[in-house]
C-alpha cells in the first residue's frame, strides 16, 4: 500500500470496485474455510448460522457507513475511533482491529493448506488429506506437519511480497472477486442439479438437540466471515462520491454476500449433508464440489477441480488483503504515534510501510501453529470487540458533535448501534463462554494480547511524558 | 510533532477549501467550519476534510471541532473581524494552539498582538498575477517579508546596466542583488549583468521601478 506519495490522489475506485473490495473479504476464505466448522457445531443449522450473522453484523454496518460518509479517512475502524475516542480507547481498539486481521491472517493461511492439499489429490499428487473416513483425528494429526508448513509459506510469500512492493495491493480485487463469485456460482449451479441434492436432508435442523442455542457459538466462529465491510473503508478516499458510495457499497456487499453465503452453504449441507461438511473441516465446500461435480472434462479432469481451485484461490487472496489490512492499521497507529514511530514510516526504498508488515507477519506466522478453530475464534472475538467500540463511536459523535455533516445518517438512530452493541456483546458472551469450556488456549491468547497491549502503552506513555528524546524512547520499548 | 498535524479551518469558500486541498494532499488532518449548508455538501463530496455546519465564531461549535487536539486553526473566511474572534476564542480554550488569520490589508502589525500568523490572500494572488501578466522576464519570488519584494528578473540586452560589473552600477538605496548567474552562485562586486540571465534581486517596492529600468531599459 502506498497510501502517501505515489499513488495518485484521484478517486478512481467505482461503486463496483468499492463493492467488490467489501466482497472479496466477505466471499474469501470464510465460505470455504468455516462452512465446514459452522456444521459441525450447529448442524444443518450452520445456513441460518450465516444469515443471523448477517443482520447482526448490518448494523454494524449502517454505523460504518455513517462513520466513513462523515470522516474523511482512510483507516477504516480505528480511523473513526481515534478521531472520537481518547487515546487509551484509541489504541486499544487499534491494537484489538491489528489482532484481529493477523489471526484472520494465520487463519485464512490454515485454510489454504488442506486446499491446497485437497488440489494436489485431486490430481493424484499426494494422498486424500485425511477427510475420508469417520475416525478423523489420526488423519488429522498426520497432516498438520505439512499443513503448517505450507501455511508458513504462504504467509512468508505473501508478507515478503508486500514489504518489497506495492503492486500486490492495487485495484485487481475486482476481477479477483468477480472470479471466486464466478466459481460459486458454478458449484451452486451443479449441486442444486446434482441428485445429492434432491435427497437434501436438513432434519434435524439442529445438531445434538442443543435448540436453537447450538447457533450461537457457531455465529461467534463464524463471524470473522462478516468483517468486509471495515476493508471498504480502508480505501474510501480512493472511490468516487464517496458519500454516497460508500454506504451503498457496505449495503450492497452485505446483502449479497447473505444471499452467496446462503446458497452456497445450503447446496454444501444438501450434498454433503451436515455430517459429512462437518468431517471435511476446512476444506468442506472442496469436499462437497468433488462429490457432485461432473468428471472427465478435457484438461481439469475433474469438474470439482475448479471449486478446489476456487477455495484455494480465495484463501489466498483473503491472506494477501489481511497482510495489506493488518499492515494499515499499524502504520495507522504508528502514525498517530500509537505504536513506535517505526511502525508510521514507509520503507525509503520500497515505499511500503516496511516495519509495519514485518510486524504483523511475526504474528501471522506464529498463529499459523494454532488449531484452525481456535484462529478463527480469535478472530472473531476481536472483530467482535472493535465493533463494540465502532458502534459506540457513533453515539459518541452524535452526542459530542452534532453540528457535523453528516451526508449519510443512519435510519431510526440511536436503535441500529445500541442493537449492534448488544448483539455484538451477546455474541462476544457466547463466544467466551464457548472458549472457557473448549478452548481456553484460545482465550488465554486473547487475554494475553490485551495484557501485552496494556502494559506496551503504559511503556509509551512512560516514555513520551519523561524524555523528549525519541531515540531513546525507540531503543527501550521493545516490546512490540 | 508528528509530520502530519490537525488543523481546523474556520470558513469553507474557496480560500479555506483550497487551503484544505492543498493540506490533505500533504498528509494532515482536517476540520472544517462553515455556514453554507450547501457548501458543506460539496466539500463532503470532495472528501478532504471532516465538516462541522456552523457558525464557526460560536464556542459551541468550535468545541465540536476539537480544538484541545488540534494543532492550527486557521481563521479564513471573508471577514477578518470574524477570523480574529475565531482565533482569539480558539487561543483561549486551548493556550497552545498556533493561530492564522485571513485579513484584508497589508497592515500585518495590528494583527500581531492577537495571532500568531496572518494571510492576505488577494495580495499573493496579485503577485501571482503580475507575475503571468509580465511573463518570465521579472517574477516575484516570495511574499515571507513584509514589504520587501524578492524579484528574478532577467536581464535584458541594451538595458542600462546590462553587461555591466555590479561594482559598476549604482543601484538605488533598498536594493540588494542576492544571486548570479541564474541562481547559481551569491552576487559578487565583479558579478557582470550578463543579458539574457536571470537574477535574484531584493528590492523595496519604491524603488522597484528605478531597478527595473537599469535591468531591463
Amino acid at each position: 500500500m502506498s497510501s502517501h506519495g505515489e499513488r495518485s490522489p484521484e478517486a478512481n475506485l467505482s461503486l463496483l470496485d468499492a463493492t467488490m473490495i467489501g466482497m472479496g473479504a466477505m466471499i474469501g476464505a470464510g465460505i470455504f474455510v468455516l462452512t465446514g466448522l459452522a456444521a459441525e457445531i450447529a448442524g444443518p443449522a450452520a445456513i441460518l448460522v450465516f444469515v443471523l450473522n448477517g443482520v447482526v453484523t448490518a448494523f454494524t454496518g449502517l454505523s460504518y457507513a455513517e462513520l466513513a460518509s462523515s470522516i474523511p479517512k482512510s483507516g477504516g475502524g480505528y480511523a473513526f475511533v481515534r478521531e472520537v475516542f481518547d487515546d487509551l480507547s484509541s489504541f486499544l481498539m487499534g491494537w484489538m482491529l491489528w489482532f484481529a486481521y493477523m489471526i484472520a491472517g494465520g487463519l485464512y493461511a490454515l485454510g489454504f493448506a488442506p486446499n491446497f492439499l485437497e488440489l494436489l489429490h485431486v490430481y493424484d499428487v499426494t494422498p486424500a488429506p485425511g477427510a475420508v473416513g469417520a475416525i478423523a483425528l489420526p488423519a488429522v494429526d498426520a497432516a498438520i506437519p505439512v499443513g503448517v508448513v505450507l501455511a508458513s509459506v504462504a504467509v512468508l510469500f505473501l508478507v515478503g511480497l508486500n514489504a518489497l512492493s506495492t503492486a500486490a495491493s492495487g485495484s485487481v480485487e475486482t476481477i479477483f472477486t468477480l472470479i471466486k463469485v464466478s466459481i460459486l456460482v458454478v458449484f451452486v449451479g451443479f449441486g442444486i442439479a446434482s441428485p445429492m441434492f434432491s435427497s437434501a436432508e436438513f432434519q434435524p435442523l439442529f445438531a445434538d438437540g442443543n435448540g436453537p442455542f447450538s447457533l450461537l457459538p457457531a455465529m461467534g466462529l463464524t463471524f470473522i466471515a462478516f468483517e468486509g465491510y471495515d476493508l471498504i473503508t480502508t480505501v474510501t478516499e480512493e472511490v468516487k462520491n464517496p458519500r454516497e458510495n460508500i454506504p451503498k457499497a457496505i449495503f450492497v456487499s452485505l446483502a449479497v454476500t447473505v444471499v452467496v453465503y446462503l446458497a452456497v452453504v445450503g447446496v454444501a449441507i444438501g450434498t454433503l449433508g451436515a455430517s459429512g461438511l462437518a468431517a471435511a473441516g476446512e476444506a468442506g465446500i472442496a469436499q462437497a464440489a468433488t462429490e457432485f461435480m461432473p468428471t472427465g472434462l478435457p484438461v481439469i479432469q475433474n469438474g470439482g477441480a475448479i471449486i478446489v481451485f476456487g477455495a484455494v484461490f480465495s484463501t489466498l487472496t483473503a491472506l494477501n488483503a489481511v497482510v495489506i489490512a493488518s499492515s494499515r492499521v499499524a502504520f495507522s497507529m504508528g502514525r498517530e504515534e500509537q505504536l513506535l514511530p517505526s511502525f508510521g514510516r514507509l520503507h525509503h526504498r520500497y515505499g511500503t510501510p516496511f516495519v509495519a508488515i514485518l510486524a504483523s507477519g511475526v504474528v501471522m506466522l506464529a498463529s499459523v501453529v494454532l488449531p484452525t478453530q481456535s484462529a478463527g475464534n480469535m478472530s472473531s472475538l476481536f472483530f467482535l470487540l472493535s465493533f463494540i467500540v465502532v458502534n459506540a463511536s457513533v453515539i459518541k459523535l452524535r452526542r459530542e458533535r452534532p453540528d457535523m455533516n453528516r451526508p449519510y445518517e443512519m435510519p431510526y438512530y440511536p436503535v441500529p448501534p445500541i442493537l449492534g452493541i448488544l448483539l455484538n456483546l451477546l455474541l462476544t458472551g457466547v463466544l467466551i463462554r464457548y472458549l472457557l469450556r473448549t478452548d481456553t488456549l484460545a482465550l488465554l491468547l486473547s487475554i494475553g494480547w490485551i495484557v501485552l497491549g496494556g502494559v506496551a502503552y503504559g511503556v509509551h506513555l512512560l516514555l513520551r511524558t519523561d524524555d523528549d528524546d525519541p531515540d531513546t524512547a525507540s531503543t527501550t520499548s521493545g516490546d512490540d | 510533532m508528528a509530520s502530519h498535524r490537525n488543523v481546523i479551518i474556520a470558513g469553507g469558500g474557496r480560500v479555506g477549501f483550497q487551503t484544505a486541498i492543498t493540506l490533505d494532499d500533504r498528509g494532515h488532518d482536517l476540520t472544517i467550519i462553515e455556514r453554507d449548508p450547501d457548501r458543506c455538501d460539496s466539500i463532503a463530496d470532495e472528501y478532504v476534510a471532516t465538516v462541522i455546519q456552523g457558525d464557526a465564531s460560536n464556542p459551541d461549535i468550535l468545541e465540536q471541532a476539537d480544538v484541545e487536539s488540534a494543532d492550527v486553526i486557521a481563521g479564513l473566511t471573508g471577514e477578518p473581524g470574524l477570523n480574529l474572534a475565531v482565533c482569539m476564542e480558539a487561543a483561549a480554550m486551548a493556550p497552545g494552539i498556533r493561530t492564522v488569520a485571513r485579513i484584508d490589508s497589508r497592515r500585518r502589525e495590528a494583527y500581531g498582538r492577537f495571532v500568531d500568523e496572518t494571510v492576505f490572500p488577494e495580495d499573493a494572488g496579485a503577485r501571482v498575477a503580475v507575475n503571468e501578466i509580465e511573463g518570465s522576464d521579472v517574477r516575484s519570488i516570495s511574499d515571507v517579508t513584509g514589504d520587501l519584494d524578492i524579484l528574478e528578473i532577467r536581464v535584458d540586452e541594451g538595458a542600462p546596466a546590462a553587461n555591466k560589473e555590479l561594482r559598476a552600477v549604482r543601484f538605488p538605496a533598498g536594493t540588494l542583488v542576492i544571486s548570479d548567474d541564474d541562481g547559481n552562485r551569491v552576487a559578487r562586486p565583479d558579478t557582470t549583468l550578463t543579458p539574457g540571465r536571470h537574477y535574484v534581486i531584493a528590492v523595496d517596492p519604491d524603488v522597484a521601478d528605478e531597478v527595473l529600468n537599469l535591468l531591463r531599459g
